[in-house]
């Protein structure tokens, strides 16, 4: 079987300074896959890279057996692969409602269907009381929560999460945990996510990549990576909190 | 889509919106001819900026030159019936088809090569200005010297090709603000409504949500300049006669985009709120100034001026968001 996601040796450079530098790496369907790394390590480039914003300047991306490196943003989206920002962009001067809406719209065939795709989605991020609120006048958690709902609410195979525990209090960090391993064992959605809180990964990861300057130092279980020595070192600290 | 529409919209709104619309369908009974005809230019500033809404309010497309799509619909109709015959009937699929070109070509230049804001704003200004040299110069048109529609025909009531008194034309802006009202309220709660805002709101995660941004500010322009056009073909025959320097002016453009700005960008009431506002002011103050005897034809520009600068500092989201919450009209989603 085939990875949903196949990374095959991606570099980019921003003028002369290299970003990411031959990366490479898999998704399999229904797995939550992890890539972390200290700042500047290059995790956000990848993802810019996999969703469509970044054309790599060499190696490839395939998502489900077909080339998408080099397509747009939206054709990205449209083939099944949603992402969040790292810094939240709701929609502000809309509600919650409608922010959610707009990405229930994509596969919805009708508005009436696209409501319930969106009622359902918020009820599931516990927004829902929200729902009338503009997305300006949410807190940051709630906007993180905005944010994954947005992308959920595409229906995507594959969800790219950017940072979304960064900000959030442990019990709200649980909830998010919980939120996102019930969608990958009851819905199927496979998730690669970058993340910081190193909770969050141990309790959700079934596999973990970690970059440092654009390179892959490390990949493997949470375990193997969490006691390789250079990732200690560049990352973790001398002593990993598991 | 009307009937869910109507059950989503608040009983109050409705009743409201019925009570105005019998007001102005009686109102010539009551109102002098004068009168009359300031309501005509409110119902026309309306329409007008109801259209022009729909690219800057709806899709966050702001254009200064919206005089362009006025001058297309009312000389290419103006100039078939003039020069060919034409009916403004005929010439009206014509028009809509030409400004639909010109729109479409402003925005194709504007977002395949992100000019964005302001950059495209003067993009809108430089069509607007280089289509009023040309139409200076194109003799079909009459060039500089004005178009001129058969007065005397006015009088043969063959309303079809807009030939009538002031009643044919008001009844006929009274209809095309309210189509244009319904048009717009059924587009901005539709799929495409929804995605236009997303753009307008922040086009990079509107991008990420699968909307093709290029495609839904196409529509928007298209549709924009489409609607507009329309008002040109009323402007030329209510007053029967286009000079380019006039009809394409960039203090048309503006005065038709005060409207929607002290009414309200983005809200389907602004545009008819802030016409009903601005123009029978600005037509008072041109009446007392002729009245006291004082030549200020700067006057209305000054006016409108200090109208903006009120509602930019004191209610830039513009009136109607507060005017709606004190009727207690104020909708819910969902």
């Amino acid at each position: 079987m085939s990875a949903l996601l196949q990374v095959v040796g991606v570099t980019k450079r921003f003028r002369g300074l290299v970003a990411v530098a031959d990366v490479s790496l898999d998704v399999q369907h229904g797995e939550i896959f992890a890539v972390i790394g200290p700042n500047g390590a290059g995790k956000t480039t990848l993802f810019n890279i996999i969703a469509g914003v970044y054309r790599p300047d060499a190696g490839s991306v395939s998502f489900d057996g077909q080339r998408i490196d080099g397509q747009t943003p939206e054709a990205v989206c449209q083939a099944g692969i949603a992402r969040t920002f790292q810094i939240v962009r709701p929609f502000p001067a809309l509600t919650v409602f409608e922010n959610v809406l707009i990405g229930a719209l994509l596969r919805a065939t009708d508005l009436a269907g696209a409501r319930a795709i969106a009622g359902d989605t918020l009820r599931l991020l516990g927004l829902w009381e929200r729902r009338n609120q503009k997305a300006s006048a949410l807190t940051l958690p709630d906007r993180k929560c905005l944010e994954v709902a947005r992308a959920l609410a595409t229906a995507p195979r594959l969800v790219l999460l950017d940072e979304v525990m960064a900000g959030l209090r442990p019990t709200e960090t649980d909830r998010m945990v919980a939120i996102l391993r019930g969608l990958n064992r009851e819905q199927g959605v496979t998730i690669l996510l970058i993340e910081h809180v190193m909770r969050a990964v141990m309790a959700l990861a079934g596999r973990i990549h970690v970059l440092h300057h654009g390179a892959t130092i490390a990949q493997g279980t949470p375990r193997e990576v969490t006691r390789d020595p250079r990732v200690i070192e560049s990352y973790l600290g001398t002593e990993a909190p598991v | 889509m009307i009937a869910s529409l109507i059950a989503a919209t608040p009983r109050r709104a409705l009743v409201l919106l019925a009570l105005l619309l019998a007001a102005l369908i009686t109102a010539p009974l009551v109102l002098d001819r004068y009168l009359v005809s300031v309501l005509i230019l409110v119902l026309w500033f309306a329409y007008v900026g109801q259209a022009w809404n729909v690219m800057m309010g709806f899709a966050g497309l702001l254009s200064l030159g919206h005089a362009l799509y006025v001058g297309l619909g009312a000389y290419i109709t103006a100039g078939l019936f003039v020069r060919l015959g034409i009916g403004p009937l005929a010439g009206l699929p014509v028009a809509m088809a030409a400004a639909v070109a010109v729109g479409g070509a402003i925005g194709w230049l504007g977002f395949r090569f992100r000019i964005e804001g302001v950059y495209f704003a003067l993009l809108t200004i430089a069509f607007a200005e280089v289509t009023r040299i040309a139409f200076d110069h194109l003799a079909w048109t009459g060039g500089a010297a004005g178009l001129f529609l058969p007065v005397s025909a006015e009088a043969s009531g063959a309303w079809w090709n807009l030939r009538g008194g002031p009643l044919l034309f008001y009844y006929l802006a009274l209809g095309l603000a309210s189509g244009a009202f319904v048009l717009c309220a059924i587009l901005r709660h539709s799929p495409l409504g929804y995605r236009w805002l997303a753009v307008r709101e922040d086009a990079e995660a509107a991008r990420a949500l699968g909307i093709d941004v290029f495609r839904a500010r196409m529509a928007a322009v298209s549709i924009s300049a489409a609607l507009t056009s329309v008002g040109g073909v009323f402007y030329a025959f209510y007053y029967n006669n286009l000079f380019p320097g006039q009809t394409f002016d960039i203090s048309r453009s503006i005065e038709m985009i005060l409207g929607p700005i002290v009414g309200g960008l983005g809200t389907l009431f602004g545009p008819i709120l802030g016409a009903f506002i601005l123009t029978p002011l600005g037509e008072g103050l041109i009446a007392l100034t002729e009245k006291a005897g004082i030549n200020a034809p700067g006057a209305k520009a000054v006016f409108y001026g200090a109208c903006l600068m009120a509602i930019v500092t004191l209610a830039p989201n513009g009136l109607w968001p507060a005017l709606k919450k004190r009727l207690g009209i104020a909708e819910e989603e969902a």
